[in-house]
């Protein structure tokens, strides 16, 4: 019992990181339907942007948080202006966007290899703010890491932010009614490109928070990039282009890939969760809760 | 003239849609096009609100030159129900409306106009938390039309408003039409059931295969022998035409 409710806490926490990795690629495929292969390297340049943040420019822990989405954002909107923009002025076919998306994601992460170095770096613990210095909080015989507890309170105020923001502000209403259809939504006056960097933004501060986060609880290096492919899966799961299905695939994985690593073997925890991406693909390819072709009709 | 279009040329996937369009909407009129499927019909609206690049040609809307920025257009004063009425089928009716007010920031003309939509749609406002893609075909036509009366535009053009819709809701849709001059707006019909469009249209024009054959009154139209002939059922060129 203390095994299984020890897993399914870390289960909540990483889960929790990758729903909000996993928003950013929904966002983006629900108006442009393509799965932007760069949000990777977004999250990956955010955990620089916060630690540098924190160390070089000493910044306050919440500001660097800040300074590290807000640049991350920058870092989304640009690479969709210089990436994918020309794509879409030629009304390219989607295979491009996706090829365009990958070789930006490699420049990005070798430029990274290229200055700063492939060197992992850990935040300094001394820097972080003092309740997360210390050791994990005992519950009952469960331990609740201090970051872990962090990571899920973050994750759950940015997600209900942006729940909130799509369902009840005027430009979160423009967002779904131009993934629902650009040309009627354009008929309403909303214009196409400014919802594209839209969510572009979204995505790139949420990425830069997850960056952070991810960053504390593990270490930054370049190929967090690739760790995060993890969170396109969940998003595949729950439904590409669902803000829901992202958030639910996430859970969801993430607790198997716990469960998997703590009854089975960490060695299968991989192996199981591209069983799901396949296996879902195979019988559902719309995820758990995405747009089937009779909801899009 | 409230719109003006000039030798319009327009030609896509190959295909020369209209090939030197010329017509005039003025101020407080109907005006109709009747024309086959496939005559360009949509693609001239379309152009107008800017989603087609003309090879040639241009479109003036008071005084002004129209680009290919639809959001824009809209600013200007151009709403446009779609064929095929594209509500948003993942948002409320309610929200449905109130994205048509996406421009505006008239918070109180707003709602006054909220209430005169519903007022035209009653029905709307029974439904008005429901899902639109909940809707029956004739009641997501009539939220289209209200959506796009929610631009606040003063040129309305219609695409087929009464495209899929049972006799009894043609009729209606056509009433409607009527109410919606009555509020002072200027209207552009695109219809396929030319009985319907010229019996409530002002003027109209004849379009087939990207040429105007034909303008005048919409009475004189409706009683010339060739269109009679074409459009208006008569039993030998039953079907396609």
């Amino acid at each position: 019992m203390n095994q299984f409710l020890q897993q399914l806490i870390n289960g909540l926490s990483i889960g929790s990181i990758y729903a909000l990795m996993a928003v950013g690629y929904s966002l983006v495929y629900s108006i442009m339907n393509f799965s932007n292969f760069a949000h990777g390297s977004v999250i990956m340049l955010g955990a620089y942007f916060g630690f540098f943040a924190l160390t070089l420019a000493g910044l306050p822990f919440a500001l660097a948080f800040f300074v590290a989405a807000l640049s991350a954002a920058g870092v989304a909107v640009l690479l969709e202006r210089l990436a994918y923009k020309p794509l879409r002025d030629r009304h390219a076919p989607f295979l491009y966007f996706i090829i365009t998306a990958m070789g930006a994601s490699i420049f990005i992460d070798n430029s990274v290899i290229a200055t700063i170095g492939p060197t992992p770096k850990t935040f300094p613990s001394e820097l972080l703010p003092s309740f997360l210095q210390s050791g994990a909080i005992r519950i009952g015989h469960v331990d609740v890491g201090r970051i872990d507890l962090a990571m899920f309170a973050i994750t759950v105020v940015c997600l209900v932010a942006l729940v909130l923001f799509i369902d009840f502000t005027r430009l979160g209403k423009a967002i779904q009614a131009t993934a629902y259809n650009m040309k009627a939504s354009a008929l309403m006056g909303i214009n196409p490109g400014f919802v594209i960097i839209l969510v572009f933004a979204i995505g790139g501060a949420l990425a830069g928070v997850a960056g952070v986060l991810y960053g504390m609880k593990y270490q930054v290096f370049p190929q967090m990039s690739a760790i995060t492919l993890k969170s396109f899966i969940a998003a595949v799961f729950g439904g590409l282009g669902s803000l829901p299905g992202a958030m639910l695939g996430s859970l969801l994985l993430a607790l198997i890939e716990t469960f998997v690593s703590g009854y089975l073997s960490t060695q299968y925890r991989d192996l199981f969760s591209f069983i799901i991406l396949i296996a879902m693909l195979v019988i559902r390819p719309s995820g758990i809760m995405g747009k089937t072709a009779e909801d899009k009709a | 003239m409230m719109l003006s279009v000039h030798d319009l040329h327009v030609a896509y996937g190959g295909i020369r849609a209209l090939r030197g369009v010329s017509l005039e909407v003025d101020s407080g009129e109907i005006v109709t096009i009747i024309g086959a499927n496939g005559a360009g019909k949509s693609t001239l609206l379309n152009t107008i609100t800017g989603f087609l690049k003309p090879g040639k040609g241009e479109v003036v809307f008071k005084g002004q030159r129209l680009g290919r920025q639809p959001a824009r257009i809209v600013k200007l004063g151009i709403c446009h129900v779609p064929e095929g009425r594209l509500v948003f089928a993942n948002l409320t009716v309610h929200d449905n409306l109130l994205l048509g007010a996406y421009l505006r920031h008239d918070r109180r003309q707003i709602l006054a106009d909220l209430e005169k939509v519903y007022g035209i749609f009653p029905r709307l406002r029974e439904r008005m938390k429901q899902m639109a893609g909940t809707l029956s075909g004739g009641e997501q036509q009539m939220l289209a039309m209200g959506r796009a009366l929610m631009t606040n535009g003063e040129l309305v053009l219609m695409d087929e408003p009464s495209l899929g819709l049972a006799p009894l809701l043609v009729k209606t849709v056509f009433d409607i039409i009527r109410e919606i001059r009555g509020l002072g707006k200027t209207i552009l019909l695109v219809e396929q059931n030319a009985h319907m469009a010229l019996e409530v249209a002002d003027r109209a024009y004849v379009l087939e295969q990207g040429n105007i054959l034909k303008t005048g009154r919409a009475s004189d139209i409706a009683q010339d022998p060739a269109v009679r002939a074409a459009y208006l059922g008569t039993k030998s060129v039953a079907g396609g035409r």
